[in-house]
């Protein structure tokens, strides 16, 4: 479930970050579920710790996750409203950009509704 | 950590190393890239204690390497050459670094050569190429070293044992803080293992960062613009390349994303699209500034 494109432009640990994020949204990862270890994700991924370590440590920033000694990487309990904050922040930001670049709002809304592959749509 | 100091290496007249600075932090899993011919193994063989530069420092910990037994003990090094030990059986290995290294685990040896299977009694010239870089990696390993080198050593390893070694590179970073250095010119593999890497070019440093901020720190800028554009027209940015098909143009420049974005919003481009570049891409276009390329063979 914790997969990445390593062969991708993007960062590893922003990859990371970003599919812990969705992973909370699909509600697949749950508050107060346990986060698969630093090892153990460098290990499945086949990537530096310090990587993984880094995507950790930008979560906590966020308040996505909390750490607890000893113990592990949980998932915060007030993240859902953040994180979905967060994603709507990224797309008005994607969206100025695309209506800058000349796309008209009725491709961006048409590209909402047809052929999205997220499933799901909560407007 | 890992410090150069102003390291020159010359043999006879051939500077393989022109004043290099490089400071590598502990639990640092680091990648040496460049040409071949950079200087990349002389570093390594400098770290390693088999050369003594010819001036400046290199120290491990604040101590010097060259002549100092403590300090190579805490090194391993995984040469890209295998005409070593051909006279020896794995076991003899064993025996041999044993003696070397006060860390060296029997544990770590049978458990990866369990994996791997290599027999035991027959002498390392009967072993194939790639069996020879097994029987080091393993050795290497096994000798627990705070720090280990290893000059192109992914290279000649096969997947399964490519993902063996990174998963000890894992577990030895975890557990006791290992530094690695690797050289190699399989940037896909170095993007994946190592968090900093440091360009060299013929002796000297070109770069020396966090490998993400590397690969932000050239853009690859699509963009197409109401007035016809011309290379002049980017003079401001630091371009490395400049491309024009009709009325699109493809820039590579140098520099952060926001602040590239913000100068050529000014041009009022009707269309502006940025990518930050692969390992591979920055390696190649680095080089190219250095008036090392490959477009005078097309």
């Amino acid at each position: 479930m914790y997969t990445i494109d390593l062969q991708s432009r993007t960062p590893i640990y922003e990859q990371l970050y970003k599919k812990v994020v969705e992973l909370i949204l699909k509600n697949e990862l749950k508050t107060g579920d346990k986060l698969p270890s630093v090892r153990e994700l460098a290990k499945s991924l086949g990537v530096n710790p310090n990587t993984v370590s880094k995507a950790f440590q930008l979560l906590e920033r966020d308040k996505v996750i909390y750490s607890l000694a000893g113990r592990g990487s949980f998932v915060s309990d007030v993240n859902a409203d953040n994180v979905k904050e967060n994603a709507l922040a990224d797309f008005d930001k994607a969206a100025a950009e695309a209506l800058k670049a000349g796309i008209t709002r009725r491709e961006l809304i048409e590209r909402l509704d047809g052929g999205e592959r997220s499933g799901e749509d909560n407007a | 950590m890992i410090e150069l100091k102003n390291v020159r290496m010359c043999f006879d007249d051939f500077n393989a190393l022109d004043g290099v600075d490089l400071t590598i932090p502990e639990g640092t899993a680091f990648g040496l890239l460049g040409s071949n011919g950079a200087g990349k193994s002389t570093i390594l063989r400098l770290l390693s204690g088999v050369y003594k530069q010819t001036e400046g420092e290199v120290l491990i910990d604040g101590k010097p390497v060259y002549d100092n037994v403590e300090e190579k003990s805490r090194v391993f090094f995984i040469n890209d050459e295998t005409v070593q030990f051909g006279n020896m059986t794995l076991t003899d290995m064993r025996k041999y670094y044993r003696g070397f290294y006060p860390k060296f685990s029997d544990e770590t040896f049978d458990k990866l050569n369990g994996v791997i299977k290599l027999p035991e009694k027959k002498r390392l010239d009967k072993f194939s190429k790639g069996m020879k870089r097994q029987a080091i990696v393993i050795t290497g390993l096994a000798c627990c070293t705070d720090y280990l080198l290893l000059d192109e050593a992914f290279d000649g390893l096969d997947p399964t044992m490519r993902i063996i070694v990174k998963r000890m590179l894992v577990d030895a970073m975890l557990d006791r803080k290992l530094t690695t250095i690797i050289s190699s010119h399989n940037l896909k593999e170095i993007n994946e293992v190592c968090d900093t890497a440091a360009l060299l070019h013929q002796g000297k440093l070109l770069f020396n960062r966090d490998l993400d901020s590397v690969k932000g720190s050239i853009q690859k800028v699509q963009a197409a613009f109401e007035e016809e554009v011309t290379e002049k027209d980017f003079e401001g940015l630091n371009v490395l390349h400049f491309e024009r098909n009709h009325s699109i143009v493809y820039i590579i420049i140098k520099g952060e994303e926001a602040e590239i974005r913000a100068e050529l919003e000014k041009k009022k481009p009707k269309v502006l699209d940025m990518i930050p570049l692969t390992l591979e891409e920055v390696f190649i276009y680095e080089m190219e500034g250095m008036g090392y390329d490959c477009n005078g063979i097309r």
